[in-house]
């Protein structure tokens, strides 16, 4: 490509813009528009799935074990435990241990020396799983261990919670794939618009032996530029919300963790910027090869 | 220069503009279609560019075979034939200037070359003083001129035109044909379809009658031979 043609498509470009001042400010809306919702779609994704995880890395199995066993026998069973498949730590809580925590959660000094020598608290097992979703067939597995007197893993809520959890994970992958199918489709159709009130350009162009090259890549350009605008609009839309809600969240709804991490952040910003440079570009290509043919 | 064999072109709709047409257009040649509408005058003109390509038959320019032309030739085929219509075509958000000039910088002349030949071509159709003029505020003769300057800025070796005169006057008419006769002098293959009957009577060069998609007549300085 020659410096000629780079200075030409130049002007094409900005003169177009200016020409089409009301064309081009409706696509750098529409792409704007898109992208921030886009870009909230994908917040809102990383959120729910940090959430998701954060609620199933708390689900663990309380395994407790039969009063009358030895020492020894208390041990091989957290061996046992421990070489399970699925089975990622297991972690030992002795009967004293037990009953330390319980007085001190008790607020009471004397609860042990209420209760003199004995001890009720059985020894206990909290395994955490690999796998959250299989946090019900390990604990069924355990249950019928010998020497394993109970198993409680909250089964109760449990399954509500994996339902729920997968749930947030799939609306936001469907939110964001709809979103991104409207974006493409109302850019290229700004762009059709646009090549459609160029038609008679093109058609000279043709006529006079422009390559398809030549007449495709101020379209494509331009294109480019409309949905660089619209990434840049948005990331300052995206980032600034996004910014002004973790510092709410983070001051007032402390239990929620909120997806924070500098680097992420930026990694969405910067996929709206190329997405909206891609969207711009697919755009013109699409609305471009209908006029270009023959 | 311009060869046609067995030329049939039947649209989709089923419509049979051409019909095993065959014929010859020699370089530096000044040929007249002539015939009723819809005899397939324009259809003819479409094939010469390319616009269009026959349903059977071949086509070649130059020796080129257009049919088995891959379709990035085609750019170059059309850098070395101007068109005229009937309506101008031109951009009329453009000067004359630069619809002139416009031709060339689609194809990638240097920006100093493009102004050189633009005015070249624009002063060969006598209109320097309107160079900064947008076809809005020119006549139809004139606006006739700007798209003749914009045909012959790259200097092609075929010049073809639909009724290039068929919105003008008949002493503007004339105008135009004195252009393209000078065109042709200098070396320039012109086809011209046309209605224009004096326009063909005075000029004495070939003419081609097609009629029914077919060639009825092929005269070396013809007529018009038609009453309407």
């Amino acid at each position: 490509m020659t410096l000629n043609t780079l200075e030409y498509i130049a002007r094409e470009v900005f003169s177009s813009i200016r020409r089409n001042v009301w064309l081009s400010l409706a696509s750098v809306l529409t792409v704007m528009i898109s992208l921030v919702i886009l870009g909230a779609s994908i917040l809102f994704l990383l959120n729910a799935s940090n959430l998701a995880e954060n609620f199933e890395s708390q689900l663990e199995i309380a395994v407790f074990a039969e009063d009358d066993l030895t020492t020894l026998q208390v041990e091989a069973l957290g061996n046992r435990l421990k070489g399970l498949t699925g089975v990622q730590s297991v972690e030992f809580t002795s009967k004293e241990q037990a009953l330390q925590e319980f007085s001190k959660s008790m607020s009471s000094k004397s609860i042990i020396s209420d209760l003199g020598d004995t001890n009720p608290l059985p020894d206990k097992y909290t395994v955490r799983v690999t796998d959250p979703q299989q946090v019900g067939s390990i604990a069924a597995d355990i249950d019928s261990m010998t020497g394993v007197e109970n198993v409680v893993y909250g089964n109760q809520y449990i399954d509500v919670l994996l339902k729920f959890t997968n749930w947030l994970r799939w609306a936001g992958i469907i939110i964001v794939l709809a979103f991104a199918s409207a974006a493409l489709v109302l850019i290229s159709l700004n762009i059709k618009m646009n090549v459609f009130s160029r038609r008679r350009e093109i058609q000279i162009m043709k006529l006079v032996g422009a390559s398809n090259g030549f007449i495709r890549w101020p379209f494509l350009i331009e294109g480019m530029i409309l949905g660089l605008v619209g990434g840049v609009l948005s990331i300052l839309i995206v980032g600034f919300g996004y910014n002004w809600l973790v510092g709410n969240i983070q001051s007032t709804l402390v239990f929620i963790p909120v997806v924070a991490e500098g680097t992420l952040i930026w990694q969405v910003l910067g996929i709206l910027v190329l997405t909206g440079m891609a969207l711009g570009a697919a755009g013109s290509a699409i609305s471009l090869r209908k006029f270009l043919k023959a | 220069m311009i060869q046609l064999t067995n030329v049939s072109k039947i649209y989709s709709n089923g419509a049979r503009a051409l019909v095993d047409i065959s014929l010859k257009i020699d370089k530096g040649e000044f040929v007249f279609l002539v015939g009723p509408s819809g005899a397939g005058k324009s259809t003819l003109i479409r094939l010469l560019y390319r616009e269009e390509l026959p349903t059977r038959g071949q086509v070649s320019m130059n020796g080129k075979n257009l049919l088995r032309m891959r379709e990035r030739e085609v750019p170059q085929l059309r850098r070395n034939i101007g068109v005229i219509f009937q309506d101008f075509r031109l951009l009329p958000n453009k000067t004359v200037f630069e619809n002139v000039a416009f031709a060339l910088e689609v194809i990638g002349v240097s920006r100093r070359e493009v102004k050189g030949r633009a005015k070249a071509a624009i002063e060969l159709v006598g209109l320097a003083k309107k160079e900064n003029a947008f076809p809005g505020e020119l006549s139809g003769g004139e606006q006739q001129r700007v798209s003749v300057a914009r045909a012959i800025v790259n200097n092609p070796s075929l010049l073809v035109a639909d009724e290039p005169t068929g919105n003008l006057d008949p002493e503007t008419a004339w105008d135009i044909m004195e252009l393209l006769y000078n065109i042709n002098k200098r070396g320039t293959t012109v086809v011209m379809a046309t209605h224009a009957r004096d326009i063909v009577d005075q000029m004495q060069k070939r003419v081609i009658a097609i009629e029914d998609g077919k060639v009825a007549r092929d005269e070396q300085r013809g007529a018009y031979g038609y009453d309407a």
